[in-house]
C-alpha cells in the first residue's frame, strides 16, 4: 500500500524539470551546453555538497530530453564485472522503443579506489564507448581517484543554495501540505540546513509530525554535524593516537550524550568482528563513567568518560585504514519516537486498563500480550469505554 | 463510578475488600489493622516484589477508615506514570488543600511505585510530605526500599511484604474457580504457579486469559496461553550475534525492547537464561556467562541501558568467531 503520507518530502517534492530547480541557474546552463555539445564529451560530472540539487538536476536533463534513466549507484561498484554486466551492452544499443537513454551514476564518491577494484577503471572505459549521456554525481570530485575522470567529463559545480531559496522551497511545501510553521521556525531550520534542502525538507517534515515543541531540540543542527563528522573521522580512521586523539571532541558543539549517540551508531559502520567488540566495551567503559558522573556528581570522571570515547574507541583497530566512510546520523532516538507513535493505541489501552486496576501503564504495557486476550470480553471493552480504533487495534492479529 | 465494583476484569473482581480477604502478610496485616482501629495512621512504605497485596492493602485501609466516602479522601498516584514531581506536588497540593470529610482528620493518598522517582524528585517530595502533614497521609510502595531515601524511610513506617506461599495463591484462585465455575488440575495449578513467580496479579491474568478459552484448565491449556503471551525469543538476538551479524541483532533487540516495552535488566535476564542453552562449548558458556554478569553490573552502574546491551552481544559476535576474551583488557 502507497501511503502518501509516508514519502519523505524530499522525495515528492524532487524537482521534475530545470524549471523547478532552484539556484542552480549557472549549473543549468552549463547542463545546457553540455547536451548541445554531445557527444564532444560523453559525461557530466556534478559536483557539490549533499542535498543541493545533483540528483533532482539529473533527473530533471532525463526529462527535459525525453529520456530514460538507467541508474547505478556506489554500492553496484563492487567490481568489474557487475558494472560492465549492467550497463555495457546498454550503452551501445539504442532502446527497441527508440527512448535514448541517460545513464546515471549516483554518489560516485563511494567507490573506493582499493576496494573496488577495476569499478573506477570499468566506469572510464565506458565514457569511452557510450552511445548515450553519462551523468555522474560526487560531493567531492577533487579526490586523486578521480584525476582521470575530471579530464574526461565536463565538470559542473553546484553550489550551497542559498538560505532564502531554500526558505522559499519550505514556504512552498508548507502550502502544499497544509502545515503551518512559524515563520521563525521556518528561517532557523533554513539557516541550520546549511544549503542542503534535503536536509531542510526533512527536518520540516518531522517537524511537522511532532506535537511536543520540546522535540523540536532534536531537529539537529548541521552546523554540528559537520564538527561530530571530522572528530568521527579522527576517531575511526585515525592511525595514531596522539595529542590530538585525546582532545578529538573538542571542537564538537554538541552535549556529550549526543557524541555518545554518533558513536554508538557508527561503530558497527567502521569496525568489525574482534575491533567491533573491542570499541563497544571502551563505550560501555565510557557510560559507566558517565552513569557515576551523574549519580555521584564525580565531575573528575569526565577525562575519563571522553578518554574513552576518544582515544578508547580510536585504539582497537587492528590495521590502518584509508578512503572515505559516509557516517550515520543517530537513528536510535529516532526509532524509539517512531514507535511510540505507532503504539500510541496500544499506550491508550494500558492507560484505560491501568486507571481500573490500580496499576502503572509501564507495568500494564508489560503483561500486554496477556491483556490482550483478556480484553477480548466485551464486557470488559464496555467498561474500559474503548474506543473504536482501540478495538480494532486490538482485533489487528499479530504482525 | 460504581463500575469499579462489578468489574469483570478478574484481578478487580478479586481483589480482597476486607482485611480478612487478604492471604499472607499475616504480621503487616495485625500491625496495620491495629493502627486503622485507632483512627489513626503514620505514613506507611510498603516494600515488595509485585502482586503480594501492596495496592490490595492501601486501598482496603481507605475503606476501612473512610467507609463510604473513601473515594473523596483518597488519591491514588503512579510515579511511574506522573511526568515529573512538579505533576505529583500539583496534584497533592489540590487535593489537600481541602479538609478530609467525615470523622477522620487526614485524607491518604497512595504513592505507587514509588521508588521510579529521582533522588532530586523524592527530596520534593519529603518537603511536600512535611508541608502536608496535618492534612495528608502518604502510604507508599516500591519494590526495594533501598531506593528510598533515608529521610522518607525515617518518617514513615516502614513494612516488608514477603512474596506470596503457594498455598495462600490456592486459596485465592480455588475462590476464583468455585465462583467462575472452573475446574483447575493440580497440574494446571502448578503451571500456573510456576510461570508467575509467585506474583497474584499475574496469575490471576493468566487464569482468565487461559479461561476465556476453556472452564476446563489443563497445564495444557495453561502452556500455550504462556507461549502466546510469552515476549518475542531472546534467543533469536543471540543467534544472529553468534553468526557474527552485530547490525541485525541489535535491531531486533531494540525491536523487542520497544514492542514488548521490556527494560534492559529484563533483557539481561533473559540472555543470562539462555546462555545455557545455546548450542556451543560448556567453557565458552562459562566466559558468556561472566561476559553477562558483567553487563548486569555495567547496567546498574552506567546511564543508557541499550549501550551496555549493545557491549555484551558484540561480545557473543566474538565468541561465535571462537575468539572471546582473547584481546580485551
Amino acid at each position: 500500500m502507497i501511503d502518501m503520507k509516508n514519502i519523505p518530502w524530499c522525495e515528492k517534492y524532487r524537482a521534475k524539470c530545470f524549471d523547478d530547480i532552484r539556484g542552480q541557474d549557472l549549473a543549468i546552463d552549463k547542463v545546457k551546453l553540455f547536451l548541445k555539445q554531445f557527444p564532444k564529451k560523453k559525461a557530466v560530472a556534478l559536483h557539490g555538497p549533499p542535498g543541493v540539487g545533483k540528483t533532482s538536476l539529473a533527473y530533471a536533463i532525463a526529462s527535459e530530453t525525453d529520456a530514460e534513466v538507467l541508474e547505478l549507484n556506489a554500492s553496484d561498484f563492487r567490481n568489474k564485472a557487475k558494472i560492465g554486466e549492467i550497463i555495457g551492452p546498454a550503452s551501445r544499443q539504442k532502446s527497441l522503443f527508440a527512448k535514448s537513454k541517460i545513464i546515471l551514476i549516483d554518489e560516485v564518491d563511494g567507490v573506493s579506489a582499493m576496494k573496488d577494484r577495476g569499478g573506477l577503471a570499468e566506469l572510464l572505459a565506458l565514457l569511452d564507448k557510450s552511445a548515450f549521456p553519462i551523468i555522474i554525481t560526487a560531493n567531492d570530485i577533487w579526490a586523486s581517484k578521480f584525476n582521470v575522470l575530471r579530464r574526461k567529463a565536463e565538470v559542473v559545480q553546484l553550489k550551497e543554495v542559498d538560505y532564502k531559496v531554500v526558505l522559499k522551497i519550505m514556504m512552498d511545501v508548507c502550502e502544499k501540505e497544509n502545515v503551518v510553521v512559524t515563520g521563525e521556525v521556518l528561517k532557523s531550520i533554513a539557516i541550520k540546513a546549511k544549503g542542503d534542502i534535503r536536509a531542510a525538507l526533512n527536518d520540516l517534515q518531522m517537524l511537522s509530525k511532532m506535537d511536543n515543541p520540546e522535540l523540536m531540540k532534536e531537529v539537529g543542527d548541521r552546523n554540528k554535524e559537520e564538527s561530530i563528522f571530522s572528530a568521527l573521522q579522527n576517531v575511526f580512521q585515525g592511525a595514531k593516537i596522539d595529542d590530538k586523539m585525546i582532545r578529538v571532541y573538542d571542537e564538537v558543539n554538541m552535549p556529550i550524550d549526543d557524541i555518545f549517540l554518533w558513536v554508538e551508531e557508527n561503530i558497527p559502520v567502521a569496525y568489525k568482528g574482534k575491533e567491533l567488540s573491542r570499541a563497544f566495551e571502551a563505550l560501555s567503559l565510557a557510560d559507566v563513567f558517565r552513569g557515576r558522573i551523574r549519580r555521584q556528581r564525580h565531575w573528575r570522571f569526565m577525562v575519563y568518560e571522553y578518554f574513552l570515547l576518544g582515544a578508547g574507541i580510536a585504539g582497537v583497530k587492528d590495521y590502518d585504514r584509508s578512503g572515505w566512510t559516509s557516517y550515520k546520523k543517530p537513528s536510535r532516538i529516532l526509532k524509539i519516537w517512531l514507535q511510540n507513535q505507532r503504539a500510541a493505541k496500544k499506550k491508550t489501552i494500558c492507560q484505560k486498563y491501568a486507571k481500573v486496576c490500580h496499576i502503572s501503564t509501564k507495568t500494564a504495557m508489560k503483561d500486554f500480550m496477556l491483556l490482550k486476550i483478556i480484553l477480548q470480553n466485551s464486557e470488559i471493552r464496555k467498561q474500559l469505554d474503548l474506543s473504536m480504533d482501540e478495538i480494532a487495534y486490538l482485533d489487528k492479529p499479530a504482525s | 463510578m460504581a463500575t469499579h465494583y462489578n468489574s469483570e476484569v478478574w484481578t478487580e473482581k478479586y481483589r480482597p475488600k476486607v482485611f480478612e480477604d487478604m492471604v499472607g502478610q499475616e504480621e503487616i496485616l495485625k500491625r496495620v489493622k491495629s493502627l486503622v482501629d485507632s483512627f489513626n495512621i503514620p505514613h506507611l512504605l510498603f516494600a515488595g516484589p509485585a502482586g503480594v497485596g501492596k495496592s490490595t492493602l492501601a486501598l482496603i485501609i481507605v475503606k476501612e477508615l473512610f467507609g463510604e466516602s473513601w473515594r473523596e479522601n483518597y488519591l491514588e498516584l503512579n510515579a511511574s506514570d506522573e511526568r515529573g514531581i512538579d505533576v505529583v506536588r500539583q496534584k497533592v497540593k489540590d487535593f489537600a488543600r481541602t479538609k478530609a470529610l467525615g470523622d477522620v482528620p487526614f485524607k491518604v493518598i497512595f504513592l505507587d511505585e514509588a521508588d521510579a522517582l529521582t533522588r532530586e524528585a523524592q527530596q520534593a517530595l519529603r518537603r511536600t510530605m512535611e508541608n502536608y502533614t496535618s492534612t495528608c497521609r502518604f502510604v507508599m510502595s516500591c519494590n526495594y526500599s533501598s531506593k528510598i531515601l533515608d529521610p522518607i524511610q525515617s518518617r514513615a513506617v516502614v513494612l516488608r511484604f514477603q512474596l506470596l506461599e503457594k498455598k495462600d495463591v490456592k486459596k485465592r484462585i480455588d475462590l476464583i474457580a468455585e465462583s467462575e465455575g472452573l475446574t483447575i488440575s493440580p497440574d494446571a495449578f502448578d503451571a500456573l504457579y510456576e510461570s508467575s513467580e509467585g506474583d497474584c496479579r499475574r496469575i490471576i491474568n493468566l487464569l482468565q486469559a487461559t479461561a476465556s478459552i476453556s472452564p476446563n484448565i489443563t497445564p495444557d491449556l495453561v502452556n500455550t496461553i504462556v507461549s502466546k503471551a510469552k515476549p518475542s525469543d531472546i534467543k533469536i538476538v543471540l543467534d544472529y550475534a553468534l553468526s557474527g551479524d552485530f547490525l541485525n541483532s541489535r535491531d531486533k533487540l531494540l525491536d523487542i525492547m520497544l514492542k514488548e516495552s521490556i527494560s534492559g535488566q529484563d533483557v539481561i535476564k533473559a540472555i543470562q537464561k539462555e546462555v545455557w542453552n545455546l548450542p556451543i562449548d560448556n567453557s565458552l558458556k562459562v566466559r558468556l556467562t561472566e561476559k553477562t554478569g558483567e553487563a548486569e553490573f555495567r547496567l546498574v552502574e552506567g546511564s543508557d541501558e541499550f549501550i551496555q546491551l549493545e557491549a555484551l552481544i558484540a561480545s557473543f559476535i566474538l565468541a561465535g568467531e571462537g575468539g572471546v576474551g582473547s584481546k580485551e583488557a
